[in-house]
């Protein structure tokens, strides 16, 4: 039993009332434009917003970016990350960057659709090949092309990792997609299986 | 130094036997004083319906807080970003270790205690456990059997409510059960799959656990949200907040004392009697000293040896009640975490539908019919069977629309696992003792554990893999893996002994009333008292104990004898 995804699992029902002053208060401050120094440079925003909505584009339901995925990823790189996760992190998005720019010409916003999903598609497949990259180096150190490479798709790979849980477990998403509920008059160990059931 | 009025009885702690204790003592007349050391706690304080939308951090914890107040305490699955606020501060609250035997201690000082934050699983021991000490001769004999137990563990079960089903093993009793929770479709098909292929001794049945699947007692049942460790504010699982201290409050009997940190035990030695405690208040750091007729030690099983280590005095220079010298050994916690888990093929069109706060477990197979391994005693597993939703989609190929659909509609495989729990042996050279140097934020020195897993533990350990990989293949699962744990002791949170019950004065610290052998009116009724560990998890065997040693007090009070 994995206590951890209970956790996740819970219901949605909470009362407003209920929501930590702390946790609300920054993310009031983040609503507001709010950016701590440590946090992204807006080329690496606009970079995590781009393969952020690759990942999860628009549907019938939000993309990540229309549920705040790009303030959450900043908020961890800022607030969350002790230095021997940012830097190597922060090193890989720019290298990434420096690739798309060098490759295509221009930034990874800038390029159309099609290569954009070009391009996540490489990432994704180096990821699912089991080459996941190296650590990268800090920012500011120059890389050698193939140090480049591994730092963009390890950067990648924990970027995905960040935009699925912050799409996830957004208040929109929570309610409107998954329609998470809280309360049951039972547990049900077999209930049959119907896609977009609530949670 | 404040005197205040005698108590017919004091209970040191607030949590899973402190409320028990209160409220055996209380109802059976007598005016108890309930000390606990940390701030009370209402309903309102728990969070278990906040939203990862609510948390900063959506449930990753605020670093700040747990790196700067709770180094240790994160460790455990609890101590996240809502739930830190049941675990103490580090720093106020030391202790220390060898350097190479690392032991965690996690602790709540709360009204409560860890009461709130508890693994709700209770199992009752059986004779196999009662017997082992004698039979291999690891520790001493107990001085009980199951069924001067049994009584006591029925009364514990009618008041707090265990799901479970009957299963007639004898190394697991049944207990009074309320209707037992769903076994996953997953976990009936393992579970017939494993009793086929193993002869039927290895059992898998649904967890035992001490929350309500109907109204009970006054309290709702549950209602399937998920995060128990963050409180609950039905009171469905058991804790003493919400269930033995009302009770005891009920009887207008109970003084309920929070920010009370009990610095000592007072020796009287004219009449061999404690004559009450000492206690430092948390919040003004004044002494002050209560007198009782009784002192029950509820403050779980470290902390009550601390206590009476504290408590030294000329007639006993090496710690209360400790005329055995066996005060601060045979410590003991239970090795936990290895087994495996694999891919269940199938299944696609079932799902769970709310959150179950119990899992399976397969009762002990190992030494049980006959001696059969490298090993003494044996272990329990833990477990259950989900599927990842949208929580594999990190590590999942993809991404774009049919990705984003498919981890909103599909809810990926379903995976079983287990892990084990083992016993441990009880071991002299497992100890408590007090740090020379080293105190707390009231000045009270810290305790200084040095508790190891020796070979018997490691031997189980890696048997727990193997016959865990063995049954998921059984049940047919693929992609089998195992896993070992590396965990140190304390982290499974059953820490145990340091106060063992026994048979003669000599070779224990309490009798087999949980009654000190050296002073009367001084009983121990936390995990201290264990004299062997068995592989269950033990709070049901300290609440009944704790309530057979109340009855048992008031009893021999009633005769004049205490």
């Amino acid at each position: 039993m994995n206590r951890r995804d209970l956790l996740r699992a819970a219901g949605a029902t909470a009362a407003i009332s209920l929501v930590p002053r702390a946790a609300e208060a920054a993310w009031a401050r983040i609503a507001s434009g709010y950016r701590g120094t440590a946090g992204l440079t807006p080329a690496q925003r606009a970079l995590v917003a781009g393969v952020a909505d690759v990942i999860l584009p628009r549907t019938d339901t939000p993309s990540a970016t229309d549920v705040g995925v790009t303030e959450w990823v900043d908020l961890i790189v800022a607030e969350y990350d002790t230095d021997d996760v940012r830097v190597p992190f922060l090193a890989g998005l720019d290298a990434l960057d420096a690739q798309v720019r060098a490759e295509r010409g221009r930034a990874f916003g800038d390029l159309d659709a099609n290569a954009q999903r070009e391009i996540v598609g490489g990432l994704d497949d180096a990821m699912t090949l089991g080459n996941r990259g190296g650590r990268g180096q800090a920012a500011g150190s120059t890389l050698t092309p193939e140090l480049q490479v591994r730092a963009a798709r390890a950067a990648y790979r924990r970027l995905k990792g960040l935009v699925i849980h912050g799409y996830f477990t957004s208040q929109r998403v929570e309610r409107e997609v998954l329609r998470v509920r809280t309360s049951f008059p039972t547990f049900q160990g077999a209930a049959e299986h119907r896609p977009g059931a609530a949670r | 130094m404040t005197r205040r009025e005698p108590y017919d009885a004091i209970v040191v702690g607030s949590g899973i036997t402190g409320g028990w204790a209160a409220k055996e003592l209380t109802e059976r007349g007598l005016r108890t004083l309930v000390l606990e050391a940390g701030p009370p706690v209402t309903k309102d304080d728990f969070v278990e319906h906040v939203r990862p939308y609510q948390m900063k951090f959506r449930g990753f914890g605020d670093p700040e807080v747990l790196r700067r107040d709770h180094p240790i305490q994160r460790e455990c699955y609890a101590c996240d970003e809502m739930g830190h606020k049941f675990f103490v501060n580090d720093h106020e609250n030391p202790y220390t270790t060898p350097g190479d035997a690392p032991f965690r201690w996690f602790r709540g000082r709360q009204v409560g205690g860890r009461s709130i934050t508890w693994g709700r699983q209770v199992y009752r021991w059986s004779d196999l456990d009662f017997e082992a000490n004698a039979k291999d001769g690891h520790g001493n004999d107990w001085p009980v059997r199951y069924a001067d137990i049994a009584p006591w563990y029925a009364h514990v079960e009618r008041f707090i409510g265990v799901t479970g089903a009957v299963e007639g093993l004898p190394q697991l009793p049944d207990g009074e059960f309320l209707p037992p929770m769903e076994m996953t479709v997953v976990e009936r098909h393992a579970r017939d799959r494993i009793l086929a292929a193993f002869g039927g001794e290895r059992v898998m049945t649904i967890g035992r656990a001490a929350v309500l699947t109907r109204d009970h007692n006054g309290r709702k049942a549950c209602h399937y949200c998920g995060p128990c460790e963050r409180g609950c504010v039905t009171f469905s699982y058991f804790s003493s907040i919400g269930a033995t201290l009302p009770a005891a409050h009920r009887t207008g009997r109970l003084t309920l004392r929070p920010n009370s940190v009990v610095a000592e035990v007072l020796y009287d030695p004219t009449g061999a009697r404690v004559r009450g405690v000492r206690v430092i208040d948390a919040q003004t750091m004044q002494d002050v000293e209560f007198e009782g007729r009784v002192v029950f030690l509820c403050a779980s099983a470290i902390e009550s040896v601390r206590l009476l280590l504290n408590s030294k005095n000329a007639a006993f220079p090496d710690g209360l009640a400790n005329s055995s010298g066996t005060l601060g050994k045979y410590v003991m916690d239970h090795h936990y975490g290895s087994g495996a888990s694999g891919d269940m093929p199938g299944f696609l069109d079932k799902r769970t539908i709310g959150s179950r706060p119990n899992g399976i477990y397969i009762a002990r197979f190992r030494n049980v019919r006959r001696a059969e391994k490298n090993f003494l005693r044996g272990y329990g597993m833990q477990g259950g069977s989900s599927r990842a939703g949208w929580g594999r989609g990190g590590s999942m190929p993809g991404y774009g629309a049919a990705f984003k659909q498919s981890l909103t509609d599909d809810l990926g495989g379903w995976r079983l696992s287990a892990s084990g729990w083992g016993e441990t042996l009880p071991d002299v050279r497992n100890t408590i003792t007090l740090d020379p140097v080293v105190k707390d934020k009231w000045g009270i020195p810290a305790a200084r554990l040095d508790v190891r897993w020796r070979e018997n533990e490691r031997a189980m350990d890696e048997d727990m893999q193997t016959a865990c990989a063995e049954m998921l293949e059984a049940a047919g699962c693929t992609n089998v893996r195992t896993h070992g744990s590396s965990n140190p002791p304390g982290h499974c949170i059953h820490e145990m002994g340091g106060a063992r019950m026994s048979r003669t004065r000599d070779e224990g610290v309490v009798n087999r009333w949980n009654q000190a052998w050296d002073v009367k009116n001084l009983f121990i009724t936390d995990g201290a008292a264990m004299a062997s560990s068995a592989c269950q998890n033990p709070s049901i065997t300290y609440m009944a104990f704790t309530a057979r040693a109340a009855a048992y007090a008031v009893d021999a009070m009633n005769r004049g004898e205490l």
